[in-house]
């Protein structure tokens, strides 16, 4: 496979993971970019051991992690409040609170569940990260679970401002 | 299920406008050209100035011993300071990109408690060679001034490095160490994660 061909099936994949890390659309896109850009310069040094997926999830997982060193020059207090959410549609905020909350899990946690709702393989997951098959599956139960919990949390209050209004 | 299928509907809706490859390409190739003038900018002011020390030393032609041993320490401190340099570099540029998350923390961890080890090192290694080669290098040029002279030289040169010594040597290691440390308890936490 060429660079091109990569970039143009990977991109939106390998933006949504970092989105899912920083949950800044600027900072995503950036440490995106770097990703393929790890990518052009050791394609000619892959060896097809994994699969290329895996191979680019674990340069993005790999990078994301590297972001502790960017995060810490970003003083917190400067970092851009959460979008106004009257500017979005239903499914917007929707998809805008479903990014905030996995950005607010534990690092290893935002990788594994972003990978996961990829569709990567649970071994492909525990490949990437280093981690065991079955620490994997616990993981990901545990994060969904909570996950689910804050939905509901959401939506009942968002249903009981709507009363209110 | 349902749950499941909601969550990756929602997480798949997120898209981004796909930036051409050309311009990420670019990047690339203006992100090395970067790091390679940073590396080539450090190697030639050093290497500048100790082929100017040379260039004292043969011009001059000193007679003591103790200006030769005090060019040498200094050429030596340069020396030292780039090859250090030059090995980290790439060190710390490297993506790892053939291992996994874990233990490409574990190696992060590695090297930055390591960098946090030479930065103190090194800086402290670098100001004492210099130092001590100023100072040596000065006998055989004051030794033939008279007292009043030799003293104005060596209290301004001791003034100077003392300063060096004691105040800008801490504050630019606590600087680093600041950083660093902040990285390494940072890194600690997101190993505990992976237990």
């Amino acid at each position: 496979m060429t660079f091109e061909e990569l970039y143009q099936l990977y991109w939106q994949k390998v933006f949504r993971l970092c989105m899912g890390y920083v949950n800044q659309h600027d900072w995503a896109k950036d440490l995106a970019q770097e990703v393929f850009i790890t990518v052009w310069q050791q394609l000619p040094k892959f060896k097809a051991e994994s699969s290329v997926g895996t191979w680019i999830f674990r340069i993005a997982s790999n990078h994301c992690l590297r972001q502790i060193e960017r995060d810490q020059r970003i003083p917190k207090t400067k970092l851009p409040k959460e979008l106004p959410e009257a500017h979005l549609s239903d499914k917007d905020a929707e998809i805008a609170y479903l990014y905030k909350c996995i950005s607010e899990l534990p690092e290893t946690d935002r990788l594994i569940i972003s990978l996961e709702l990829e569709e990567v393989k649970q071994a492909d997951i525990a490949n990437i990260l280093g981690m065991s098959e079955g620490n994997i599956r616990v993981r990901i139960h545990r994060i969904k679970d909570k996950l689910s919990k804050k939905f509901k949390h959401n939506e009942r209050e968002y249903t009981s401002e709507r009363t209110v209004e | 299920m349902k749950e499941n299928i909601h969550l990756k509907e929602l997480w798949n809706r997120q898209q981004t406008a796909i930036p051409d490859a050309k311009g990420i390409l670019k990047k690339a190739q203006s992100f090395q050209k970067k790091h390679l003038r940073k590396i080539i900018f450090a190697n030639a002011a050093l290497l500048l100035t100790s082929a100017f020390l040379i260039y004292v030393w043969n011009y001059f032609q000193p007679e003591l011993l103790s200006s030769k041993i005090g060019i040498m320490l200094m050429v030596s401190s340069m020396l030292l300071f780039l090859t250090v340099y030059n090995q980290w570099i790439p060190l710390l540029l490297s993506n790892y990109s053939e291992i996994n998350s874990h233990v490409y923390l574990q190696k992060m961890l590695k090297l930055k408690k390591k960098q946090a080890f030479l930065h103190r090192q090194m800086t402290s290694l670098y100001f004492m060679l210099l130092s001590s080669g100023i100072l040596l290098y000065m006998y055989e040029y004051t030794s033939l001034m008279s007292l009043s002279a030799v003293i104005t030289a060596y209290g301004m040169t001791v003034f100077w490095l003392a300063l060096n010594w004691f105040y800008f040597r801490p504050k630019i290691i606590k600087k680093q160490e600041a950083h660093i440390n902040e990285l390494i308890d940072k890194l600690q936490e997101i190993q505990k994660q992976f237990d």
